[in-house]
């Protein structure tokens, strides 16, 4: 990999992490109450449930931290592996936030007749706006394109 | 080596050059010489083990653990079908068919003929159907299904390896990680499961500590649908228990707290074969050891409020529960039946007034004051002489536990 594809990775993935840490403290603070909803766009962080902004968010932040810990010689596997590691952290929130979509747009609303949602009412779920985990995903699956355009995982495959 | 001055070498010994010979040419067939390159899988295991970042991951994989948990067993299973299924099809069918609402059967089986739901019919084919069927076994799937695949990555291991230094202080080793939060699901498994334990010591205090203060999926999928609110505060209140008496228990019981030895297996895809196989067997073993309790525990409790026992037991206790505990009489009843089925129990306290602090109280005293029925009867299996000791401590720790709550309560105001 060349120096100058090196420090566009890194580039890249410091912006990732600083927003990471920003989102995540948002996700926190709005949590507390210290400050209120934020609506940006598609993205959105509301809400007092404990388990979804003071947790969840706490999740964000340690991933953007180790994403920032590890953007610098980002070619080298050790910094390359904290890169991949806070990204992970990230796709689990998010992940854990889209499985929530899938099981609640599958059962029909409460009072309807019917068992299954209708597939418009289904698709209802997926319309934004969006947790900051979710936005920040398809960015973070950049530490993926690494992996196999770096040659990491052919590495793994021989051994 | 020589031989001993004297000894005769028989004709048959080689010599010491024949016998390096040997040993080359053994470990030439069976030892493969390569190098080590790290793998991005190697290092990603080492920071899942350190505490600086294994700390914040376990703290992700536990939110991912629950969060699919309740999205799973919560909103998909129990209140997108199953509510559906028998508060508006099962319920009514089975009170217009059932006969004779006024009969002492159609108590026990059916319940309240009034009720709207299954959660307040209490009766042992609406509530105990209902909770059995529609709120745990999706709860214990969903668990046992997390937990197989925690196991076959390897992930398990090194959070037993991580967790290892805090259950230390309290005598205990990172393994009990496993039954731990086996009693999550559900509380039975988890006590067979204290067998990974090495000392008598250990197994006595963990079976002890999971009794006490870890609550089962049931009473954890009610909890989330009666006081979502609270079960964060209740969920605090138990694992402080947790420490603070397992370190009591760990000064007092006599014993040794052996290190962990452990082998760290490197992380790898699970495969599918045999997490169906772990998710079939452990099903099958709810379904067929605690099913059976739970609706049998129903039929208990109905037959104990048909003969008055419960309101007796429940104003005999009332000071207790009015003077030391600081609840509203009318709890002395569900914390009596928590016996026979804390989920219930749970379920009943939230038809009674009571101040949040009041309801928060109530709900940990019904988790750590005994452990339910069937729980009872797998500690019965692991031995009588440590089934007695542990209902001694239970009673001692949830007395004591629940009349701090209450001075703390005082302190601050709020009780």
């Amino acid at each position: 990999m060349s120096q100058n594809n090196n420090s566009i990775a890194s580039v890249y993935f410091a912006i990732i992490g600083i927003a990471a840490v920003a989102l995540g403290i948002a996700d926190i603070l709005v949590w507390s109450g210290i400050s209120g909803g934020i609506d940006l766009g598609i993205m959105s962080i509301s809400g007092d449930d404990f388990f979804r902004w003071a947790w969840g968010g706490l999740v964000v932040l340690f991933g953007g931290i180790l994403i920032l810990s590890g953007c610098s010689d980002i070619r080298y596997i050790q910094q390359f592996s904290k890169v991949l590691l806070g990204s992970i952290m990230i796709w689990v929130i998010a992940g854990c936030d889209i499985f929530a979509m899938i099981c609640g747009g599958i059962p029909a609303p409460k009072d309807a007749p019917e068992f299954l949602n209708s597939f418009s009412g289904f698709l209802g779920y997926f319309m934004p706006p969006y947790a900051p985990a979710v936005i920040l995903l398809p960015f973070t699956l950049a530490a993926l394109y690494l992996y196999y355009r770096w040659g990491f995982a052919e590495k793994a495959e021989k051994d | 080596m020589e031989a001993a001055a004297g000894a005769e070498v028989p004709e048959m010994a080689l010599s010491e050059e024949s016998r390096w010979s040997l040993v080359d040419e053994i470990s030439s067939q069976v030892i493969k010489n390569g190098h080590y390159t790290q793998k991005v899988r190697d290092i990603i295991g080492e920071l899942t083990v350190k505490p600086l970042t294994g700390i914040p991951v376990a703290i992700g994989v536990m939110y991912a653990f629950w969060s699919i948990f309740s999205s799973f067993a919560g909103t998909l299973c129990t209140d997108g079908f199953f509510v559906k299924f028998f508060d508006k099809y099962f319920l009514p069918w089975i009170q217009s068919a059932w006969p004779d609402p006024g009969s002492i059967l159609y108590f026990l089986f059916v319940g309240d003929p009034t009720a709207d739901n299954c959660f307040e019919a209490f009766g042992v084919l609406t509530s105990g159907l209902f909770v059995a069927i529609g709120v745990v076994l999706p709860a214990v799937f969903i668990f046992y299904l997390m937990m197989a695949l925690l196991e076959d990555s390897g992930y398990l291991p090194r959070l037993a390896v991580l967790v290892d230094t805090f259950l230390h202080k309290i005598g205990l080793h990172g393994y009990a990680i496993v039954p731990t939060i086996l009693g999550l699901g559900c509380n039975v498994p988890a006590v067979t499961s204290t067998r990974i334990l090495e000392t008598r010591k250990q197994r006595f205090m963990m079976m002890t500590l999971i009794a006490l203060f870890i609550p089962c999926g049931a009473q954890l999928g009610v909890m989330l649908e009666v006081i979502p609110e609270s079960v964060g505060y209740v969920m605090l209140l138990l694992v402080i228990g947790y420490f603070v008496f397992g370190y009591i228990l760990s000064r007092i019981i006599p014993g040794e707290n052996p290190e962990i030895l452990i082998d760290v297996p490197p992380y790898h895809m699970p495969q599918r074969s045999n997490i169906l196989k772990k998710l079939g067997m452990r099903t099958k073993g709810f379904l067929v050891s605690a099913v059976p309790f739970v609706l049998f525990g129903v039929l208990i409790v109905n037959v104990l409020y048909l003969a008055g026992v419960i309101q007796w037991l429940s104003n005999a206790l009332e000071p207790l529960f009015v003077t030391w505990f600081g609840l509203p009489k009318e709890t002395a009843g569900p914390l009596v039946a928590a016996f026979l089925r804390k989920d219930l129990a749970v379920a009943q306290l939230s038809a009674i007034a009571m101040t949040k602090f009041q309801m928060i109280t109530a709900v940990v005293l019904i988790s750590i004051y005994f452990p339910c029925v069937a729980t009872f009867v797998v500690m019965l299996k692991e031995g009588w002489k440590e089934l007695l000791a542990a209902v001694l401590v239970l009673f001692v720790v949830a007395l004591t536990y629940g009349g701090i709550i209450h001075a703390v309560g005082i302190l601050l105001g709020v009780a």
